[in-house]
């Protein structure tokens, strides 16, 4: 029998292409998560608002006493806007130690010293972060859509509203983005997960707070461009070709998502560093 | 060891977390003095450290640290230091303000308190460094004032988690100095490490702990002794390796042997029979010069690897 | 708990909360409690501003509103609504979180003091810090609203709001320190404690509401807002219990909060991450 060789040997397996590093951390960071039955379950609770529409859309198909309860674009477009609180949750439990974890641990250093780019790093905390995000919103939306259309025996309602596909996708995909950008550029400027998490969560809540008091002092919506939420909801109102709910013209409300957008980006870019360096 | 002249008391101590066995069935009684608990990573050490120092309340058993039970009994701390072996600090404190704080929690008096601190960091020699902001400290800086904050208060029980991890050699010797002083002052100390000669350099008590079971307690020479099963291993350096195997072959006292170098390795189960006839070999002469004469198996690391692989 | 033990118990309170402080007055969540307060701030000045100017008329459903009713309206949304609950849950969850998370909570624990001292001293260090932070922003947007020659008249009522902000943050920061010693995730729990049950037990008749803290603050409230000339802002409010019984609620439920939080903080088990 042959003696083999124990001692190191090279590694004679398949490497994949640079350039897929953000796919194995994006696949960490959800595999971490899934494993905490509390998330699960969060994530289920997320889906409760789901199960009221699905049996509301069942009736108002199969009983006409209950044909009010029918459902039109302004449903789907309620249905998001209930979701936005899970959005909220979620992003705080998933998302606020995406980074700051990383941080904690010194594990930057380790990361950016392996062929990863830092572009790569944050696409995969990104992508870890949206497709929960994604699961809470467009997810539950779309098969509502198609529930509609199995409960009613027909395609009617998805010809006359065919715009609602890709409504729902945009609207979504801002809000994912607007929240997973803003969540990740705050969890990379401390440490502390809990940190992160309340100043999340003291940037929605006040930004709010403060909209709500310059409208009951003024009397005007325009203000809504303060809070990041009224802003979204704008945005949301346009794509869906709903009455705005607040008095913002829509280039701004772009402009603040932009400027938000682009702010996260510029944190991310000067926080995402394998070293820090103490002047 | 009796248990009621023993500093630490268990009794079928163990410890889950969740499904996880920390510590299991560990009966032990530490006696005054310096006593080592060595153990690779991941043996229980600190799992055993935090059930004596009343950080963790034990899932089975009991423990009594100078005959009292310490969960939930923080006057016992008046006369316990324990340093941990995690690396966390108030890093914008001052050393001394650190120090000063902490004695405070033990009643000190300001003045009191002041004078202690000064003292301790005198003692782990960082008196120059006394107004520095811990957070600028070196890795070494940060164990010595680890260390301090132990012995500040002056306790009867010194609980020492890994403290020389992270100091250069120069400050490993003076540390193992201190506690092997701190012994003969008449404190009692007990030290966990994983690196054996650390242990060894401070004391021959120790308690040999693996997979949360302790494996063994006692002198490590008395240890050694009772592992009777396990051939005694002797180094013999001669000027004519061979002649003296030849020698030693002659008797049935030698179950085996091997040359190194200028040097042969003997294996023997009867070791007091074997050192007999090597003495009385080296005087005549009659297998050449001997040159030197070391058991490998004498050392804890030797006892060790054999114990850890029962 | 004898005399003596008590006085320990006490002394020790005393000494954690020398030693936390400063840990929480000059530490980066201060930063954060900054911008919590110093956002209303900024707003009171530029409203005065633009009141003075003459370029916004504040008003409330279209019913012009005076400078203290503005005050009354901040103070309430701004502060017992939002930023109270806030560094409650901001600091109240963390005090024995935080020392757990940074692994200095063995140097506490392994001192001759009781656990509920070093529980009890870090919250009167957050109260401490939290009143010096949030008194002074308060008395800042009075002064910044409210014309001068209105502040004899009003001042009591200054003095009785900062009252009810301190008693919100002391009843705030006993229940979420209890979230925090009884909780592995308190912060979410608490976050949904203050707004989401906190907004909807508010809105259901019946006792549910008495269940909450903004219950019993909003009780007081009333009392304490300035008269003004435009619509009574007590029409936003649902019927109250009398000052008298929430004040007694208010202290027993900071009173048990502590008391439980204490207890736990006892019998806990802190295993600190390898």
């Amino acid at each position: 029998m042959p003696i083999h060789d124990q001692g190191y040997r090279r590694y004679g397996g398949r490497r994949e292409l640079h350039g897929r590093a953000w796919w194995v951390i994006a696949r960490a960071g959800l595999l971490e998560r899934v494993r905490e039955r509390r998330f699960l379950a969060l994530l289920l609770f997320a889906w409760s608002p789901f199960i009221v529409r699905a049996v509301q859309i069942y009736v108002s198909a199969n009983f006409t006493q209950a044909s009010f309860l029918a459902p039109s674009a302004g449903t789907f477009r309620e249905f998001l806007d209930q979701q936005s609180l899970f959005l909220f949750f979620v992003t705080i439990y998933a998302g606020s130690g995406l980074i700051a974890n990383d941080r904690r641990a010194n594990a930057l250093q380790v990361y950016l010293s392996k062929p990863l780019t830092r572009v790569e790093y944050v696409a995969g905390k990104l992508l870890t972060l949206s497709i929960f995000l994604t699961a809470v919103t467009w997810v539950p939306a779309m098969l509502l859509l198609l529930l509609q259309v199995m409960f009613a025996g027909s395609t009617a309602f998805l010809r006359n509203n065919l715009f609602l596909v890709p409504a729902i996708s945009v609207f979504c995909s801002i809000q994912v983005l607007v929240s997973s950008l803003a969540m990740l550029a705050l969890s990379s400027l401390s440490k502390s997960r809990r940190f992160v998490a309340i100043m999340y969560a003291g940037v929605i809540f006040f930004a709010a707070a403060t909209y709500q008091v310059l409208r009951a002092i003024t009397g005007s919506t325009a203000w809504a461009w303060i809070s990041p939420e009224d802003t979204v909801d704008v945005l949301g109102d346009a794509i869906f070709g709903l009455p705005p709910g607040a008095a913002l013209p829509l280039p701004a409300a772009v402009l603040v998502v932009a400027v938000l957008a682009a702010g996260s980006a510029f944190i991310l870019e000067r926080r995402v560093r394998p070293v820090d360096i103490v002047t | 060891m009796h248990e009621q002249a023993a500093v630490v008391v268990s009794r079928h101590l163990s410890k889950w977390y969740g499904q996880v066995s920390g510590l299991n069935d560990v009966s032990v009684a530490i006696p005054p003095g310096v006593t080592g608990l060595l153990g690779p990573n991941g043996a229980g050490k600190s799992t055993f450290m935090k059930l004596i120092t009343g950080q963790l309340a034990p899932s089975a058993g009991s423990v009594r640290v100078l005959g009292e039970p310490i969960w939930g009994n923080p006057a016992l701390y008046a006369r316990i230091g324990f340093c941990p072996d995690q690396d966390a600090f108030y890093d914008r404190m001052t050393g001394l303000e650190w120090l000063d704080a902490l004695v405070r929690l033990n009643g000190f008096a300001p003045d009191a308190a002041r004078t202690a601190a000064m003292r301790a960091l005198e003692a782990v020699e960082l008196l120059d460094a006394a107004g520095k902001k811990i957070g600028a400290y070196s890795k070494g800086m940060r164990q010595r004032v680890k260390l301090a904050q132990a012995i500040v208060h002056d306790p009867e029980l010194l609980i020492l988690d890994e403290p020389l991890n992270g100091m250069d050699a120069i400050m490993r010797r003076k540390t193992i100095r201190m506690i092997r002083d701190w012994a003969r002052a008449g404190k009692s100390v007990l030290v966990s490490s994983h690196i054996l000669y650390e242990i060894e350099s401070m004391t021959s008590n120790v308690l040999l702990i693996n997979n949360g079971r302790i494996l063994a307690e006692g002198n490590v020479h008395q240890i050694r002794d009772l592992i009777d099963e396990h051939p005694h291993t002797v180094f013999v350096r001669a000027e004519d390796p061979r002649a003296l195997g030849r020698h030693l072959l002659a008797e049935d006292d030698v179950l085996s042997l091997r040359f190194e170098g200028g040097a042969v390795i003997v294996e023997t189960a009867r070791p007091d029979a074997f050192y007999t006839r090597l003495t009385r070999m080296a005087a005549s002469g009659e297998a050449g010069v001997i040159e030197e004469v070391t058991s490998p198996d004498d050392n804890l690391q030797a006892v060790f690897k054999y114990l850890v692989k029962q | 708990m004898t005399a003596t033990t008590r006085t320990r118990f006490w002394t020790a309170a005393t000494r954690i909360f020398e030693l936390s402080f400063g840990e929480m007055l000059w530490s980066r969540r201060t930063i954060f409690m900054a911008l919590v307060v110093g956002g209303p701030v900024l707003l009171a000045i530029a409203a005065r501003f633009a009141a003075v100017n003459g370029s916004v008329r504040m008003r409330v459903n279209g019913v012009g509103l005076g400078s203290d009713d503005v005050f009354g309206m901040m103070i309430w949304l701004l502060f017992l609504r939002f930023s109270v609950p806030v560094l409650g849950v901001f600091y109240g969850t963390a005090l024995i979180a935080d020392e757990v998370e940074d692994k200095t909570i063995t140097y506490l624990f392994t001192r001759p003091i009781p656990r509920a001292a070093v529980l009890i001293g870090k919250y009167l260090a957050y109260l401490a810090c939290t009143t010096l932070v949030v008194l002074p922003a308060v008395t800042i947007i009075y002064f910044a609203l409210v014309p001068l020659a209105q502040v004899p008249a009003s001042f009591g009522q200054l003095l009785e709001d900062l009252g009810i902000l301190a008693l919100g943050l002391a009843v705030y920061g006993a229940l979420f320190a209890l979230m925090g010693a009884s909780l592995k995730r308190p912060l979410i729990t608490g976050l949904v404690f203050a707004f989401g049950w906190e907004q909807v037990a508010l809105l259901v008749p019946g006792y549910l509401r008495q269940f909450t803290v903004v219950y019993h603050l909003q009780a007081l409230f009333p009392h304490a807002m300035p008269s003004g000339r435009a619509v009574s802002l007590q029409a936003v409010f649902r019927d109250t219990s009398s000052p008298v019984t929430s004040v007694c609620w208010l202290l027993a439920m900071m009173g048990a909060c502590l008391a439980l939080a204490a207890r736990a903080v006892e019998r806990r088990e802190y295993v600190l991450e390898q």
